[in-house]
C-alpha cells in the first residue's frame, strides 16, 4: 500500500523542467536588483573611504540613536516621533522595483522611473510635513522624483567650477554655504568672499542655528553636547561659515511654476558665476551666449544646495524641512574625516596617494562641522534646561534601501523586505494581498485533506462477461438452421461428409417433421413468433 | 505532513501578521506570530513509528472458505513514547474481516507491546500476502501526521475447496477402472519385491542385493512392484473464456474445485494423479502419489487465473505421449471457443484412454451476469448440446455441469450421449 511507489519518470521530468524554468526566471528578475559586484558605496554601515561610517559614528557619539532603512521609505509612515527624526538619503544607486499601485487619481500606475515610487515619495513628504527633517545628498542617481515633489530638479549633468581644489583636480569643488558665491585666490578660497550661512547666522532675523544661541556660553566640552564642534577654549564659539568640499557634482534647479510640498524654498549655496555644466557629457565644455549644437553646454551660476521648510524660520517645531545637496559624496569618510584619511601614521580608510606619497591629500574642510550642525538643529532638545542636548527620541535614519549590498542574501533579504512593506503599505498591493490570502484560505479549505481513516474494504465484485454481440447472431434463422442440421447429423451419427452428400429427400425422412423439414430445406423468411415456435420444436425434436 | 488544522493555523497566522502590518495593529501581529510559534513548537513534540512488528498466522495454507486467525504483536523499540500511533495491518481486499479489527490506536511506552487479533475469512482461492503494516503517528494537537510502514509480509495460499466424491459416482463403462489400490505386476517405484536383475550403471546402491552378489559373484539389484494402480490425468481448461460468470461461480472456479476434489479422491486411493493446466501456455505436473503431490496440485490450482486461448488439441498432442496406456483422462473444460476439442478427445479415445469430459455450462454461468434473450439462449444451449453430443459420439463420457449443481451430483450424470 504505502510501499508501492510507482515512479512516473515522465511526470518527474516535466516537473523538474518546469521548476528549472521558474528558477531561471526568478534568477533573471532578482539579478536586476542584486548587485553581486562589490561596488556599493555611500553606506553608513560600511567603512571604506567612500562610505559614511565616520558620520554615523559621530552621530552615535552625540548620543543619538541611528538606524537603517533597508526596505522602503514607506516605513517612515510608522515613525512615532518625526519631529525628532532625521532621514538621510545619500546616493540613490539603484532604481525601485516597478510594481503596480494606485496613483493620486485612483488609477493603477506602474512606477517606472527615478528611484522611488509615488507611495514612497508620499511617505517622505508626509514624514517631513509631520515635522521630520530630511537630507538628500545626490548627484546623478535616482533621487530626482523626491526633489520634484518640492519643486526642485537635479540637472544630472556634471558641473565644473573655478572654485576647485587645484591640488586634487577639477572634480573637487568648494561649496560655500552662503547667499553669495565665494571665489578663489590662487589655490585657496579668497577669505574676502567668505560669508556666513544665511539662516543659521541669524542674519535674516529668524531661523538661527541653536548653537548660535549658545554662543559665548562657558561650559566644559562634555556639556557642549550637539554644539561640541563649536567648543573652543572653554566656551561655545559659534561660527556660521561653511566651506564644504564636494566631488563630481551636478546642479540643482528650481522648477519654474511648480509649487512644492513646502512653501519656503531657499537656495543655500551656489557656484561662482563662471561655473559650467557639461550638458552633452563629452567631457569638454563648449559654451556660448546661446545653447546651440556647437555650444551645447551651459555656463553661469548654478545652485548647489536648496532648503525647503514649512515656515520661513525653518523651526522644526513648526514643521519639517528638507535639504537637497548636489553631491552624493559630501559626507564620505575621505572628505568628512579627511584627517583620518590623510593620516600617514594610521590611515583609517586604507592606503591612498596622500598616505604613500603625500600627494592628493584631502584639504581641510567644514563638511563635518556642517553635518553636525545640521543634525544639531534638527535633533536638539527644546526642553528648557536641556539646551545643547539631543532630544529624548532623537534618531537618525539612513536610507540603505537603494544601496546594493555585498552579500547576495543581504540583497535578497532587502528585496523580500521591500516586497513585504510594499504589500502591507500600498493600497493596490494590499488589495492584492487580501485577494491572495482569501484564495489561499479557499485553497486550504478545498485542497487540504486530512489522511483518510484506514478501513478494510472487502471487495470481490468481479464479473466475467461473454460476448453479448453474439446474442443477435444466435437469433438469426440461418444460425438456427445450422444448429438444427448439426443436431440432425449428430443424432444420426453421420460424419460431415456423409451428411453433406445426403439427398434432400433422405434428409426430410430423417427429420420426420414437416415443419422442421421445411425449415431445414427451404430458406424462407420467418417472423419472430414462427422462429420461436421452430426453436421450441427443434428443442423437442429427437427426444422420442 | 501537516493536517488541515495545522494548515489553517499557519495560513491564519500569516494572514494575521500581514493584516496586522497593513492596519498597524500590533495585537493582531502578535496573535499571528503566536499561531506560527504554536505550530513550530508543536512540531518538536512529534511521535514516532520506531516499532517492531511480528505477525502470527493460524495457518500458512487454507482451503477456500476457511477462517484465518491473525495476531500482530507491536513493540515500541525506541526509548520514548510513541505518542498517538495508528497501526493498520494491510490485508487483501478479497479477504473478509470476520471478527476483531486489523487496526488499533496505541500509545506505547518504551519497550511496551500490544497485540492486535482478528479473524479473516478467505472466500477466494489464490496466493495472498498480508502486510505491510502501516503506521500513522500524530503529534499532540493533531497538527502533524507522519505515515510510514513496516515492510513485514506473511504469505498465505488459499487452496480450492475439496468436495466429497463418492466412489459410486465414478463408475465407468470399464469395470476394472478405479478399483482401488492393487499392486500392478510391473516394475516401478513401490515397496513389494518384484524380481532380481543385473546391475546396470545408474542403479542406486541401496537397491543392490548383496546376498545375491555373494552368492553369484555378480552385482544384482532388487526390483519393486509399482504400488499405484492407476495414473489419472486431469486436464484443466484455464483459458480466458473460463472467466465467464461471477467471481465465485464461473467455469474456472468450478473446474479448480472439481480438479482438487478428484485429485484428493484418487490420491487418497494411492493412485497417481497428473495435472495439466492450459491457458496461454501449458503447465504440467507429472503423475505422482502421496501428500507431496497433493500439495503440489493444490498449490498449482490456487494460482490459476484465466488467460490465453490454448487449444485442447495442442495440449493432448504435447502430452499424450507421456500418458500411461489406458489411463483415465479427465478433461475439465466448458468446451467453448475451441474447435479442436472433438478431435483431441477422439485422439485420446483412439489411444485407449478412458476420457471423461466434465464441462461446466458456460452459457448458464453467463446467464448469471448477463441478460441473454431467451431465444438466443435456447439456440446457444442447442449448440452446446450438439458439441457435447459430438464428444460423446467420439467415445468420451460427458458431464454437463450446471452452475447450481454439486460436484458429486454432476458426476452422477456421467453418460455417453
Amino acid at each position: 500500500m504505502l510501499g508501492n511507489v510507482n515512479l512516473n519518470y515522465r511526470r518527474i521530468g516535466l516537473q523538474a523542467a518546469f521548476w528549472l524554468v521558474m528558477l531561471l526566471l526568478l534568477m533573471s528578475i532578482l539579478l536586476n536588483f542584486v548587485n553581486l559586484s562589490n561596488t556599493n558605496q555611500l553606506s553608513a554601515y560600511d567603512d571604506d573611504w567612500n562610505d559614511m561610517s565616520a558620520f554615523r559614528q559621530d552621530i552615535k557619539d552625540m548620543g543619538i540613536q541611528t538606524s537603517s532603512l533597508v526596505s522602503s521609505p514607506l516605513l517612515l509612515a510608522d515613525i512615532e516621533d518625526p519631529r525628532n527624526t532625521t532621514y538621510i538619503l545619500a546616493g540613490v544607486e539603484r532604481d525601485t522595483l516597478s510594481l503596480p499601485q494606485f496613483d493620486s487619481d485612483g488609477f493603477i500606475t506602474i512606477a517606472a522611473e527615478d528611484g522611488y515610487s509615488p507611495s514612497e515619495i508620499e511617505a517622505i513628504v508626509e514624514f517631513v510635513d509631520a515635522g521630520g527633517t530630511a537630507l538628500v545628498l545626490e548627484d546623478y542617481g535616482f533621487a530626482g522624483s523626491i526633489a520634484q515633489a518640492y519643486g526642485v530638479r537635479y540637472t544630472g549633468y556634471q558641473l565644473y567650477d573655478t572654485t576647485y581644489v587645484q591640488e586634487l583636480d577639477y572634480n573637487y569643488v568648494w561649496m560655500c554655504v552662503q547667499a553669495t558665491p565665494c571665489g578663489m585666490n590662487g589655490s585657496i578660497i579668497d577669505p574676502e568672499t567668505i560669508s556666513v550661512h544665511e539662516r543659521w547666522s541669524g542674519s535674516n532675523g529668524e531661523g538661527a542655528h541653536p548653537c548660535s544661541l549658545m554662543n559665548g556660553q562657558t561650559m566644559p566640552l562634555e556639556d557642549a553636547g550637539l554644539c561640541a564642534q563649536h567648543w573652543k577654549n572653554g566656551e561655545i564659539q559659534y561660527n556660521a561659515t561653511y566651506q564644504l568640499l564636494l566631488n563630481n557634482i551636478t546642479a540643482l534647479e528650481l522648477i519654474p511654476g511648480v509649487d512644492g510640498a513646502l512653501n519656503e524654498v531657499s537656495i543655500r549655496a551656489v557656484t561662482s558665476n563662471e561655473a559650467t555644466v557639461d550638458v552633452n557629457g563629452d567631457g569638454e565644455i563648449w559654451v556660448g551666449n546661446e545653447q546651440t549644437a556647437e555650444t551645447p553646454d551651459l555656463w553661469g551660476q548654478f545652485n548647489l544646495s536648496i532648503e525647503a521648510c514649512a515656515r520661513k524660520s525653518c523651526d522644526p517645531n513648526e514643521g519639517g524641512r528638507i535639504v537637497f545637496m548636489a553631491d552624493g559624496s559630501a559626507l564620505i569618510n575621505a572628505i568628512y574625516d579627511y584627517e583620518g584619511f590623510n593620516d600617514p601614521e594610521n590611515p583609517l580608510y586604507g592606503s591612498n596617494d596622500c598616505v604613500t606619497s603625500n600627494e592628493k591629500c584631502i584639504p581641510e574642510n567644514d563638511n563635518r562641522k556642517w553635518a553636525k550642525d545640521f543634525i544639531a538643529e534638527a535633533l536638539m532638545s527644546t526642553v528648557p534646561g536641556e539646551e545643547g542636548q539631543p532630544a529624548e527620541n532623537a534618531m537618525v535614519i539612513f536610507d540603505e534601501s537603494r544601496h546594493p549590498q555585498n552579500a547576495l542574501f543581504a540583497d535578497s533579504y532587502n528585496t523580500i523586505y521591500f516586497l513585504l512593506v510594499y504589500f502591507t503599505g500600498e493600497g493596490l498591493a494590499m488589495l492584492l494581498l487580501f485577494l491572495v490570502l482569501f484564495i489561499t484560505f479557499e485553497a486550504v479549505l478545498i485542497k487540504k485533506r486530512d489522511p483518510e481513516p484506514w478501513r478494510h474494504v472487502f471487495s470481490i465484485i468481479y464479473y466475467g462477461f461473454g460476448d453479448a454481440n453474439r446474442y443477435t447472431y444466435y437469433a438469426k434463422t440461418d444460425k438456427i438452421r445450422q444448429v438444427f442440421l448439426s443436431k440432425v447429423r449428430n443424432q444420426n451419427g453421420l460424419s460431415r461428409e456423409e451428411f453433406h452428400a445426403m439427398p434432400a429427400r433422405e434428409l426430410v425422412s430423417l427429420i420426420n417433421d414437416p415443419v422442421l423439414a421445411k425449415f431445414a430445406i427451404e430458406p424462407t423468411k420467418y417472423s419472430l413468433e414462427q422462429t420461436v415456435a421452430v426453436v421450441k420444436r427443434i428443442k423437442a425434436w429427437g427426444r422420442t | 505532513m501537516w493536517t488541515r488544522k495545522a494548515s489553517f493555523t499557519f495560513t491564519g497566522g500569516i494572514a494575521l501578521i500581514l493584516i496586522g502590518m497593513m492596519i498597524a495593529n500590533l495585537q493582531m501581529m502578535i496573535l499571528g506570530i503566536s499561531f506560527i510559534a504554536f505550530i513550530v513548537v508543536n512540531s518538536w513534540i512529534s511521535g514516532h513509528g520506531d516499532v517492531e512488528v511480528q505477525r502470527t498466522l493460524s495457518a500458512d495454507n487454507l482451503y477456500k472458505g476457511d477462517d484465518l486467525y491473525v495476531e500482530l504483536l507491536v513493540t515500541n523499540r525506541s526509548n520514548r513514547n510513541t505518542q498517538l500511533l495508528e497501526v493498520y495491518d494491510n490485508i487483501p481486499h478479497e479477504m473478509k474481516l470476520r471478527s476483531g479489527l486489523n487496526q488499533m490506536r496505541l500509545n506505547l511506552r518504551p519497550g511496551e507491546s500490544a497485540r492486535i487479533r482478528y479473524v479473516l475469512r478467505c472466500p477466494l482461492r489464490g496466493h495472498y500476502s498480508i502486510g505491510p503494516v502501516s503506521l500513522r503517528s500524530r503529534n499532540t494537537f493533531n497538527l502533524g501526521v507522519d505515515e510510514m510502514y513496516v515492510d513485514h509480509h506473511s504469505d498465505i495460499v488459499i487452496f480450492p475447496q475439496i468436495k466429497e466424491v463418492e466412489e459410486a459416482f465414478l463408475r465407468s463403462r470399464t469395470p476394472k477402472m478405479y478399483t482401488g489400490a492393487t499392486t500392478l505386476r510391473t516394475p516401478g517405484q513401490g515397496s513389494e519385491f518384484y524380481s532380481l536383475r543385473e546391475y546396470v550403471p545408474g542403479d542406486p546402491f541401496k537397491n543392490i542385493n548383496w546376498k545375491a552378489f555373494a552368492r553369484t559373484g555378480e552385482l544384482m539389484v532388487n526390483e519393486k512392484c509399482r504400488d499405484a494402480v492407476t495414473d489419472l490425468y486431469i486436464l484443466l481448461d484455464s483459458r480466458d473464456i473460463a472467466r465467464i460468470g461471477t467471481v465465485l461461480k464461473n467455469p474456472l472456479e468450478m473446474g479448480t474445485v472439481s480438479a482438487a476434489s478428484l485429485a484428493a479422491f484418487f490420491l487418497k486411493r494411492r493412485d497417481s494423479v497428473a495435472l495439466a493446466i492450459f491457458d496461454d501456455n501449458l503447465s504440467y505436473l507429472p503423475p505422482d502419489t502421496g501428500d507431496k503431490q497433493y500439495f503440489k496440485i493444490l498449490s498449482a490450482l490456487a494460482g490459476v487465473s484465466p488467460k490465453g486461448a490454448m487449444p485442447l488439441q495442442a495440449v493432448t498432442n504435447s502430452l499424450s505421449g507421456r500418458f500411461s496406456r489406458g489411463s483415465p483422462v479427465f478433461i475439465i473444460s466448458s468446451c467453448e471457443g475451441d474447435g479442436t476439442v472433438p478431435a483431441a478427445v477422439r485422439d485420446l479415445v483412439g489411444r485407449g484412454h478412458e476420457v471423461t469430459v466434465l464441462s461446466p455450462s458456460s452459457i448458464d454461468f453467463e446467464r448469471l451476469v448477463s441478460r441473454i434473450p431467451r431465444m438466443s439462449y435456447e439456440v446457444l444451449k442447442l449448440e452446446r448440446q450438439n458439441r457435447l453430443t459430438t464428444l460423446a459420439g467420439s467415445g468420451a463420457m460427458v458431464i454437463d455441469w450446471m452452475p447450481d449443481m454439486d460436484l458429486s451430483q454432476a458426476l452422477m450424470q456421467v453418460r455417453g450421449y
